[in-house]
């Protein structure tokens, strides 16, 4: 499957924002690592390398609506949508555990991590069901 | 006029409802005795695994309620505002499992139970399908 329009500025955004987290998060760990910050400044240094992230979101939300080919957009649907459905019953059944005191917590950014592990279920759940996976 | 508004709902959206219900009231019954044996008695090995896992089990239902609607609507329309409803709530919770997050690892926030993930997701579901219930009466207004 070739690249198509949608799909190139879709990875240009993704690039240009793992940049920037790369850039925010080695910023808030020197700083943290530090003592450097204190107070509301702390605040916004824990959520800087949180916006790159959404970001990553906002860039899949953006590619859905530039995608012409509706083929591929379905696709892509689906699997975000496999992708919910691994990352939030994954949370469900860790969140049970540790509420049951047999597992530590766990930061919350871990379930974002499973979404995008989840993308990857859900391109081979396309391929399993459909016969075809999105390239992105 | 709330008759008439019961009647738009279609087959499917009925039938993931009827689901949904039933699966909170197996959640309501199955919750808590599992955390009162767990608070009062004392369960070892895998027995308290077991609990966790089915006390999740009816909310997992619920998720896989919500692909099965996806699968069964037959209006592509409605399917289309609950692809929507599902993306927005899927961004705002992730959207707030991240930034959460790193408040926690930089120790500024609290850990807490990862449920309270899709527990957000499930109030934004139903903030969003409250909001659209209720601009459905206006607009019929």
């Amino acid at each position: 499957m070739r690249w198509n329009a949608a799909n190139k500025r879709y990875n240009v955004r993704v690039i240009w924002l793992s940049l920037l987290y790369a850039a925010f998060l080695l910023f808030a760990v020197y700083g943290f690592k530090h003592h450097l910050l204190h107070g509301p400044m702390a605040y916004v240094a824990a959520i800087l390398p949180a916006l790159p992230i959404i970001g990553i979101f906002g860039a899949m939300g953006r590619y859905l609506i530039e995608e012409k080919d509706e083929y591929v957009r379905m696709l892509m649907v689906r699997q975000t949508l496999w992708a919910s459905a691994f990352a939030l019953s994954l949370a469900t059944i860790w969140g049970f555990l540790e509420s049951f005191e047999l597992v530590g917590h766990i930061e919350s950014y871990y379930v974002a991590v499973l979404w995008f592990g989840g993308l990857g279920v859900g391109s081979v759940m396309n391929k399993l069901t459909l016969g075809a996976a999105v390239k992105c | 006029m709330f008759a008439s508004k019961q009647s738009d709902f279609t087959p499917a959206q009925k039938a993931h409802t009827r689901r949904v219900l039933w699966l909170l009231l197996v959640y309501a019954v199955v919750l808590p005795p599992l955390v009162w044996i767990r608070a009062t008695a004392s369960v070892a090995g895998y027995i308290p695994l077991l609990m966790a896992i089915v006390a999740s089990l009816p909310v997992l239902g619920m998720f896989a309620s919500w692909g099965r609607y996806l699968s069964d609507e037959t209006d592509e329309y409605h399917q289309s505002l609950t692809l929507r409803r599902i993306a927005i709530a899927t961004n705002a919770t992730m959207g707030a499992a991240v930034v959460w997050g790193f408040l926690q690892a930089f120790g500024v926030m609290p850990l807490v139970e990862a449920y309270w993930i899709p527990f957000v997701w499930v109030i934004m579901q139903g903030t969003s399908g409250l909001i659209a219930f209720l601009s459905r009466g206006r607009v019929a207004a």
